[in-house]
């Protein structure tokens, strides 16, 4: 077995680089036990596997957030799922050898297939599968499975901003500039996003700008991101939530009637100003403000900060989460990048426009196959040249590739409808916690004939599969994976994976072969990565010049990365990627919003519930989680420090309720009720509360948000829920305290020493 | 078939509502017909006193592209006048001799300055000829002539002190005119604002460098500048302010008269009912500074306390956005979804945000009560409904003055003078009708230095490197151990090994050890 291995850190898209080192001392791979139930007594501290050391890296620098440092817990955690389970009609999961668990799987796709099509069939994916496995879960689905119905859950947090860039610049990478490149930015705008909880290390790369007085954060929480801002750091712009467009084009106004646009850039490099100028020209700062609660002074500010930086050392807009996770996301973006093409940011030499991805490989999947409306390369599913090319690398008659699916959401609401999915695969996701209206989703879950689950934990999700099937976690799997600068990365083994366990690349080649599927599947990671090179090759995700010996030499490799050219760490310098080479403005204005037809109300939440003022519930995350915390969870130092959902909420919202800090609330709306502490805190807006979403069961928070989406890109409204808050009374469900601890999903607590 | 639409006007409103039909348009099921009288398509006149300075420029200020509509197939019309409309036929008779027909016809005239009574003006407001050194500020062209006076450096006296006035004058103040605001009364913003409010406004004003005369009654204006233009303001006690140029800015009035013209009720403006409509005329609309809604039933409750036109842009676009659906579903032929769209909720009180670079100042809804004016606080405090509380704030000395006007919590009115932060928080929450926290100290917090810098906590417990989770006692702990360099802490506990941000408070730890040590 290997003595230490350079990879990156199994979380989130920076991809903290890192070393794994097997002590010498420690016996190989701990067997964890084969008796589920016998697991649960035996001792749940085990010493590490690996040491994980910080490893020096352009993004990470060396640095690690508690996440990564604590990561190497997981590997032998008595928790983990070892052995295929199947569950019972008396819904226990006993262990299955592994020919007994695919031949169920076979039967089962077979049966639906024959039933109801192959349509019934459906994938769902993750943004943290390395490309290896998103890629040949495409083609998995479209093949092997015969049906059109993949989506991920990276719908749920990049495909509005994917949708903008690709309107506007005709490409998405995330960034399309190395990260280091702010490093020496005089204004940094970050919108929506809170990197100093989200990936600690990246706020290295802020300092620059924060020297400067220039970070300008866009929160309506004064996060610990917008912390940095204080003291001469730069401005904190805190307006109400959703109205993230409208302060946009206000600051968009600042500068084109303050003459701050660059006008040579914009008659060079881009189309359509004229229709974004007259579309701004409705939202001058002072009404802005009135709609956003932000002084036009701070709008003003913000344009010539921005203005004047792009014309010193840089000035770069960054969208998150908080401004794209909303009906009117794709526009939001799109506002964000007219706010950046004015200021002739794009594709100059030391300014841009980034969104940050989230997922570890949220870039890489979103690439390669596994949408429902894309094939390999980001290459459209409806367009006849890129089915022509597929057919062609995996050698099938085109009309075998199905056309495009459902979104992932559209993809959940149709589980166990007619006509809707009645067979599904889950792959590195956790939809129970993470999808909106989780209630919902969870009825759809169990409304499967089949669902089978790929993790290495008992997630909420897992909890409800018919089947699970052990994979292999990070450090114990080899491939590559793209951070958020569209960096290709290599994943190393630096562990051999307990023996019951499998890598999904094996899982689905055995399947393949079972159900006589065209084409080629491997389990090797490189062979697979070697067929994506031809997949890609010609698309706009352009992968056909990099291969694993150039990776193994440290080389960096940002796509587009064409066989013959050394890829391109700066995208756009000459060029943007639509045809004549300009980018393009659109457009866009706030849509009037009329209340969502056909959310009937549930009765999950009484009317008496719902008396009284509501406030806005916005969804986000905490240091110590990743995702839906099926893996942070069951990380005792991770877990101490955060052991429950709690509802941050301003201190005079609080007393207008009689709620002291601490106390149990119930929130609810039409869609569930979660129940949980009271955390009170003057960062927040009074209006505003926020809950994070790394929480199951009764503190789950997208038991609240609704699954209505952007009618452009599909993504979801995480960010603006209507909500009412009461405080907790007897006979209300009331958590027991640690979380997990109080359904039929154990979850047990791995110790991390050091 | 084509229905087809008339708009006359194409100021914001109509542009507006152009945008919003359009997709009917290209759909085929509407045929439209836009007539300004301008020779530029629709423009922010909002904007005019930014042009005026020169802090913008007409090309920013530009709301439609004639060229773009055409294109999408409306006929647009410009430099041409509606000389009348033939009701009976359905018709419009135009300044170019062509008279297309409509099937609607939609009001969108906007208002035009009033012209005081002054010796020396043709108050005629058919025909507002106004002599040399003396503009409205309205249009373009008003704009270019201030523009010309701002830019030569000369004195101009505004004649008004509402906020078109205000802005107008602090904006040329700052590009460094000469500037005198005239007006009635104690204070500017007349009756918009309270006595608290408008004293602290004016002061503020003043440490702006505008000269503000107030109490003055104007009575005529002189012309004795060498083109024969004007030279000052003669005031009702014999006194005369001096300048070069002489901006009215004394209010709007609907234009009317096309409506009156053909026959339509008129108040202050074209009187329409809740859907938008002439009265007792189901073809013809009309909205923005134009409209006056108020229908034609005595009994309607809301029409009792309707307001006229409020001068307001915000109101006319929303009024646009309406029309525009309740058209496209008429083309459509759907009348009955039409007839079934729910009418525009009543227009809360304006609310006026001053758009100036060196103050701040905010003001909506009715703020003439005082914390004890018991009669005027109770007054409609019937049936269960809650009586007005006020909450204030004056703080003259600093320019700071705010008031809040509330019923059951909700503002029904606000002042805020020099507060930047508050103001905003104000304004959204009196645009939502949100209720204010009950501790109303709360809001004027806002703008303090304390909300600015977070202060650094000297609780040894508290968390310094917040990415590893590591305390100020632990590293304290790591230190006494032997660890002497930050490297050093952070190998020994991981603090500083995420970001790194907290490494000087570490080094702050280290050295505080070292000097107790020595101590």
């Amino acid at each position: 077995m290997t003595k230490s291995a350079d990879t990156h850190c199994p979380y989130c898209a920076l991809q903290c680089a890192m070393t794994l080192t097997s002590p010498a001392a420690l016996t190989p791979a701990v067997q964890p036990g084969s008796d589920p139930v016998a697991e649960q007594t035996a001792p749940s501290v085990a010493p590490p596997l690996l040491t994980v050391a910080g490893r020096d890296f352009p993004t990470n620098r060396g640095g690690l957030c508690r996440k990564g440092w604590t990561s190497a817990s997981l590997l032998n955690h008595t928790g983990r799922v070892t052995e295929p389970l199947l569950r019972g009609t008396d819904g226990v999961h006993r262990p299955i050898s592994w020919d007994e668990a695919l031949t169920r799987i076979v039967a089962a796709v077979k049966e639906t297939r024959a039933g109801h099509g192959g349509d019934a069939v459906g994938v769902f994916g993750g943004g943290g599968l390395t490309n290896e496995k998103a890629y040949q879960l495409g083609k998995f689905a479209r093949l092997a499975l015969g049906t059109s119905r993949i989506d991920y859950n990276g719908r749920f947090c990049m495909s509005s901003a994917a949708a903008a860039g690709m309107r506007a610049f005709g490409l998405d990478r995330g960034l399309p500039f190395p990260l280091a490149d702010l490093d020496t930015a005089s204004t940094i705008l970050m919108l929506g996003s809170n990197v100093a909880e989200t990936m600690p290390p990246f706020v290295q790369h802020l300092q620059g700008a924060r020297d400067a007085g220039g970070l300008i954060v866009v929160d309506p929480r004064r996060s610990a991101t917008a912390a940095f801002t204080s003291d001469g750091g730069g401005l904190h712009l805190q307006p109400l939530p959703g109205t993230d467009l409208a302060l946009l084009l206000g600051i968009s106004h600042a500068v084109i009637h303050e003459g701050l646009a660059d006008a040579g850039y914009i008659a060079d490099r881009t189309t359509g100003y004229e229709a974004v100028a007259r579309s701004v020209g409705s939202f001058w700062p002072e009404r802005v403000q009135s709609i956003t609660g932000v002084p036009a002074g701070l709008i003003r500010e913000t344009a010539r900060r921005l203005a004047d930086g792009a014309g010193k050392g840089g000035s770069y807009i960054l969208t998150g989460r908080g401004v794209e996770q909303h009906v009117d996301g794709t526009d939001t973006a799109t506002a964000a990048i007219n706010l950046a093409l004015l200021l002739g940011m794009p594709g100059s030499a030391r300014s841009g426009y980034g969104t940050l991805t989230g997922q570890g490989n949220g870039q890489g999947g979103r690439e390669h196959g596994q949408k429902a409306d894309q094939l390999p390369g980001y290459r459209k599913i409806t367009d006849p040249a890129a089915r022509a090319h597929m057919a062609k690398v995996w050698d099938v008659p085109e009309t075998l590739i199905p056309g495009p699916g459902l979104p992932a959401v559209e993809l959940l609401k149709s589980l166990g409808q007619p006509d809707g999915v009645r067979c599904l695969f889950v792959h590195g996701a956790n939809v129970a916690v993470s999808a909106p209206d989780a209630n919902a989703v969870i009825a759809g879950l169990r409304s499967l004939d089949f669902l089978v689950v790929c993790d290495f934990f008992l997630s909420e999700t897992a909890a409800e599969a018919d089947l699970i099937l052990p994979v292999t976690q990070w450090a114990e799997e080899e491939g590559t994976l793209t951070n958020l600068e569209g960096r290709v990365l290599r994943r190393r083994r630096a562990l051999t994976p307990p023996p019951g366990v499998r890598s999904e690349l094996w899982i689905m080649t055995r399947l393949a072969e079972l159900l006589d599927a065209p084409s080629t599947f491997s389990e090797d990671p490189e062979t697979v990565f070697e067929e994506l090179r031809l997949a890609s090759s010609g698309g706009l995700a352009d992968y056909s010049g990099i291969d694993y010996a150039m990776l193994d030499r440290g080389e960096a490799a940002y796509w587009p990365y064409p066989a013959g050219s050394d890829g391109t760490p700066r995208l756009f310098l000459d060029a943007f990627a639509h045809a004549g080479g300009r980018a393009v403005f659109t457009a866009v204005t706030p849509r009037r919003r009329t209340p969502s037809a056909g959310a009937a109300p549930v009765a999950a939440a009484s009317a008496a519930d719902r008396a009284g003022t509501p406030m806005t519930l916005i969804t986000g995350r905490l240091m110590e989680h990743y995702q839906s915390g099926a893996q942070t969870r069951r990380v005792a130092a991770l877990a101490e420090a955060q052991p429950e959902a709690r509802l941050q909420l301003h201190p005079a919202a609080a007393a207008a309720q009689g709620i002291a800090d601490g106390d149990y609330v119930s929130i609810s709306n039409e869609r569930g009720v979660v129940s949980c502490r009271a955390e009170l805190s003057t960062d927040i807006r009074p209006e505003t509360v926020f809950l994070p979403f790394h929480f199951p069961e009764l503190e789950s928070a997208n038991r609240l948000t609704e699954a209505a989406t952007d009618p452009i890109s599909g993504m979801p409204e995480f960010k603006t829920s209507k909500v009412w808050i009461r405080p907790a009374v007897s006979g209300d469900a009331v958590s027991g305290g640690a979380a997990g601890n109080r359904s039929g999903v154990q979850v047990l607590q791995a110790e991390e020493t050091s | 078939m084509t229905e087809r639409i008339v708009v006359v006007g194409f100021g914001p409103v109509a542009a507006r509502l152009i945008d919003e039909l359009l997709p009917a348009v290209r759909s085929g099921i509407a045929h439209l017909t836009v007539i300004g009288e301008e020779s530029e398509a629709a423009y922010n006149r909002v904007l005019v006193a930014d042009l005026g300075v020169g802090r913008t420029t007409p090309a920013a200020l530009a709301l439609a592209d004639a060229a773009a509509l055409v294109a999408d197939g409306v006929d647009v019309r410009l430099g041409v006048r509606v000389r009348r409309v033939d009701r009976a036929r359905q018709r419009v008779l135009l300044s170019d001799g062509t008279s297309p027909g409509y099937e609607r016809l939609v009001f969108a005239t906007g208002s035009r300055p009033v012209i005081p009574n002054l010796t020396g003006l043709n108050p005629d407001p058919a025909a507002p000829v106004l002599p040399p050194g003396v503009t409205a500020l309205r249009d373009l062209r008003d704009a270019s002539v201030l523009h010309a006076a701002v830019a030569g450096g000369k004195r101009v006296v505004v004649l008004g002190g509402g906020v078109l006035g205000l802005e107008t004058a602090l904006a040329a103040a700052e590009e460094g005119a000469t500037v005198t605001v005239v007006h009635n009364g104690p204070h500017p913003l007349g009756r918009n604002i309270d006595r608290g409010g408008g004293s602290v406004l004016a002061a503020s004003l003043r440490n702006c460098g505008v000269r503000m005369a107030g109490n003055a009654r104007s009575v005529g204006v002189e012309h004795n500048a060498p083109d024969g233009g004007f030279s000052a303001l003669l005031l009702d006690d014999g006194s005369a302010i001096d300048g070069d140029l002489l901006v009215l800015s004394c209010g709007v009035r609907p234009r009317t008269e096309l409506a009156e013209g053909c026959g339509l009720s008129t108040a202050a403006g074209i009187l329409v009912d809740h859907k938008l409509r002439a009265h007792h005329e189901p073809h013809i609309f009309a909205i923005g500074d134009c409209a006056e809604v108020r229908c034609p039933d005595p009994e309607c409750v809301q029409c009792r306390t309707a307001r006229g036109p409020s001068g307001l842009v915000g109101p006319g676009w929303r009024q646009a956005e309406w029309l525009a659906d309740y058209l496209t579903l008429l083309a459509s032929g759907a009348d009955a979804e039409a007839e079934a769209l729910p009418p525009l909720p009543a227009e809360l009180p304006g609310v006026i945000v001053l758009k100036a670079r060196g103050m701040n100042m905010a003001v909506a809804g009715d703020v003439s009560a005082d914390p004890w004016d018991e009669e005027a606080l109770t007054a409609g405090a019937v049936n269960g409904r809650a009586r007005l509380q006020i909450a204030q704030w004056a703080d003259p000395e600093h320019g700071r003055y705010v008031k809040m006007t509330t019923r059951a919590g909700v503002l029904e009115g606000l002042v805020s003078v020099g507060m930047p932060r508050t103001s905003a928080e104000l304004v959204q929450l009196f645009e939502r009708g949100a209720e204010l926290p009950a501790d109303r100290s709360l809001l004027l917090r806002l703008d303090g230095p304390d909300q600015a810098a977070a202060a650094g906590s000297v609780d040894p417990s508290r968390t310094v490197c917040r990415c590893a989770g590591v305390s100020g006692t632990a590293i304290a702990s790591a230190v006494t151990e032997g660890c002497g360099t930050v490297p050093e802490v952070s190998a020994a506990t991981r603090a500083g090994t995420g970001c790194g941000g907290c490494h000087d408070d570490i080094k702050g730890i280290i050295e505080a050890h070292f000097q107790g040590a020595v101590a």
